[in-house]
């Protein structure tokens, strides 16, 4: 597989863009840079280091990409480690501990750790920071997970690691602790020359659209997420009735997720409960490798909902943003961060809220074509895969000089 | 050729998490009394660079928040108008607004504690400035390069510029002030009201004041 390369986005975000990122890659050339996370595939921080770890090759720093080996004994106990910092109850016993330190200390054995900077993204490999002094390296630790309400026991269980880097990363002022190292913030992002992203012709939409039998005779609202409760999809199709009744419109629900996971079956078939008899919502099964698909879903679409109960950093956002689309978010997790009320979106609370905003929005076209607008430049400016590149450069300087405000180079 | 060439330098600037929130107006005033200066110019001018895409109500993140999150216009609205121009240090501006915010709380007491539907998060700012390639010897070269420059440099030379220096007056005015002795110029650039133009649009304001400067005999 080819990525494209740094030049390949001067169209979309400027000259300038591209110069200031190679003047601030130019002062750190030869530097070496280690990503250390727990997959290599699947998930959200996998496919960002796909294109951020080559973006950075590309302009002199050379950077390496680790991933932590384990078993499926390891993996459970960081699935409840996970589980636990999003404040579910889950203890952890002496022995799940054991597992988790035995697996991160066996892998640091076979680490090389000659590197100026180690980024060590999530908690699963969180233990190698015990190597910290063996090496002149700084240490980042960047959280990709809301840690704002964590089971407590869990949370302190790893405070002690966490605050041995030299500083902590996180996607939304929300997600972030009180800590002695300084924290910073960094937005998740997305490629806009991916297939989820990249412009499609007319034709490809159409084609899309027939596959699924959605005639585009109407305005279409839709929902981009796997069927998972906190994603509230009955809560949309509530909103969409009630909408209904004053504005004629289809609504599309469209995720994955519900094969290999016994509750999402259970969602996904009170889903098709609630909608049975309306020929006008489309419930769509989507494979995780269906990203042209999403793509067209999205443009095809007249107004994009995410009316999550909670939420990671919900990106679906920042998709169809990038796309132009208005969109109705709920004011959970990251989607704040990414609609600011009444000008890059709407953000709403409850489902009369959307059922509200559906109507108003699919009444005034001209005001949904602004907020679509004003998101598509918001999320250029601060949610591309090239603003990441540059918060890593950015971020590199700042570790020679932590503690100073202005640094001049 | 007259006097100094114009250096354009650029910053970038990475977003630092205090952990600190303010759930109330008298929170707020709290925070706003201890945090650091950094702070301030964070939530009072660069964050609003993120936006320069649009004019909002408020540049002000703290009005912003106050208007959205208390509905508390008028307040946002007074906070809103102080004139970032009529300050040339953080301490004057910090000083400004935690006296509106007092007075109002002075007027309306019950708005005192009253929760707010979201935090707010104090942020504070690390800025990373540094020289482009550009370098203007007359006005000539300074409108080919303001043509094509990034926006951030822009921001960096004529709003940043002033708590910078401790000015009131921006880079691109003192150096047509000192160094071309083009006292018209200066002043048609110091006069643009950054409150109700976009980034681009300031470049373009800028670009035609030049235009019609270099014309003029």
């Amino acid at each position: 597989m080819t990525f494209p390369r740094l030049e390949d986005y001067e169209p979309i975000v400027g000259r300038p863009t591209i110069e200031e990122i190679h003047q601030l890659a130019e002062r750190l050339k030869g530097r070496k840079v280690k990503m250390v996370n727990s997959t290599a595939i699947g998930g959200g921080v996998a496919e960002i280091l796909h294109r951020l770890v080559p973006l950075l090759n590309e302009i002199g720093v050379q950077t390496q990409w680790e991933v932590i080996k384990g078993g499926e004994d390891f993996f459970a106990v960081t699935k409840k480690v996970h589980n636990a910092l999003h404040g579910e109850p889950v203890p952890l016993t002496p022995r799940m501990k054991e597992i988790f330190l035995e697996v991160n200390r066996e892998n640091l054995k076979n680490t090389n750790l000659d590197q100026d900077v180690i980024v060590v993204h999530d908690p699963q490999p969180i233990v190698y920071i015990e190597a910290k002094e063996r090496t002149s390296a700084k240490w980042v630790w960047r959280c990709h997970i809301d840690i704002s309400n964590p089971n407590e026991e869990v949370w302190d269980f790893l405070k002690g690691y966490v605050e041995r880097f030299d500083s902590a990363l996180f996607s939304s002022p929300r997600f972030s602790k009180r800590l002695s190292i300084p924290q910073f913030l960094f937005f998740p992002s997305i490629d806009p020359l991916s297939d989820k992203n990249r412009e499609l012709k007319s034709e490809v939409i159409n084609q899309v659209l027939e596959q699924f039998h959605i005639p585009q005779d109407k305005p279409i609202i839709t929902q981009i997420s796997r069927f998972d409760r906190l994603k509230d999809p009955v809560g949309v199709i509530k909103a969409y009735r009630m909408a209904k009744r004053y504005v004629d419109c289809r609504l599309v629900l469209a995720g994955g997720g519900a094969s290999d996971d016994p509750e999402g079956e259970a969602v996904l078939e009170e889903v098709r409960e609630e909608a049975e008899g309306d020929p006008d919502i489309h419930i769509l099964l989507l494979s995780s490798t269906s990203p042209l698909e999403v793509n067209a879903l999205q443009r095809a679409s007249t107004l994009i909902l995410q009316k999550s109960i909670k939420e990671g950093f919900g990106l679906t956002v920042a998709e169809a943003l990038w796309k132009k689309k208005p969109v109705i978010g709920s004011a959970v997790g990251g989607i704040p961060a990414q609609i600011i009320p009444n000008l890059t979106g709407v953000l709403v609370y409850s489902i009369e809220g959307t059922a509200y905003q559906i109507r108003y929005l699919l009444s005034h076209p001209d005001i949904a074509q602004r907020l679509g607008q004003y998101g598509h430049e918001y999320i250029k400016e601060d949610f591309l895969i090239t603003r990441k590149l540059r918060r890593y450069l950015l971020l590199f300087h700042v570790l020679d000089h932590l503690g100073e405000r202005i640094i001049y180079l | 050729m007259n006097g100094n060439p114009f250096y354009f330098y650029t910053s970038s600037n990475l977003v630092e998490l205090t952990g600190e929130r303010a759930n109330t107006l008298e929170e707020l005033i709290a925070l706003l009394k201890r945090c650091t200066g950094s702070a301030i110019f964070y939530h009072v001018f660069q964050s609003y660079r993120e936006r320069h895409f649009t004019i909002e109500k408020y540049h002000s993140d703290f009005a912003q928040w106050i208007s959205t999150s208390l509905d508390e216009e008028a307040l946002a609205e007074r906070l809103g108008f102080l004139d970032m121009r009529d300050f040339t240090t953080i301490r004057a501006l910090r000083e400004s607004m935690v006296k509106v915010i007092e007075d109002y709380i002075d007027r309306y007491p019950q708005c005192r504690y009253r929760q707010s539907k979201t935090p707010f998060f104090f942020c504070q700012s690390v800025s990373v400035v540094m020289p482009t390639n550009y370098i203007a010897w007359t006005l000539e070269d300074f409108y080919r390069i303001i043509e094509k420059i990034g926006l951030r440099s822009i921001h960096y030379h004529l709003i940043e510029a002033r708590l910078r220096l401790g000015i009131h007056t921006n880079d691109f005015s003192n150096w047509f002030r000192h160094s071309l002795r083009r006292e018209r110029l200066a002043k048609q650039v110091e006069d643009i009201d950054i409150y109700l133009h976009t980034l681009e649009e300031i470049r373009m304001k800028i670009l035609h004041y030049v235009k019609e400067e270099t014309r003029s005999p």
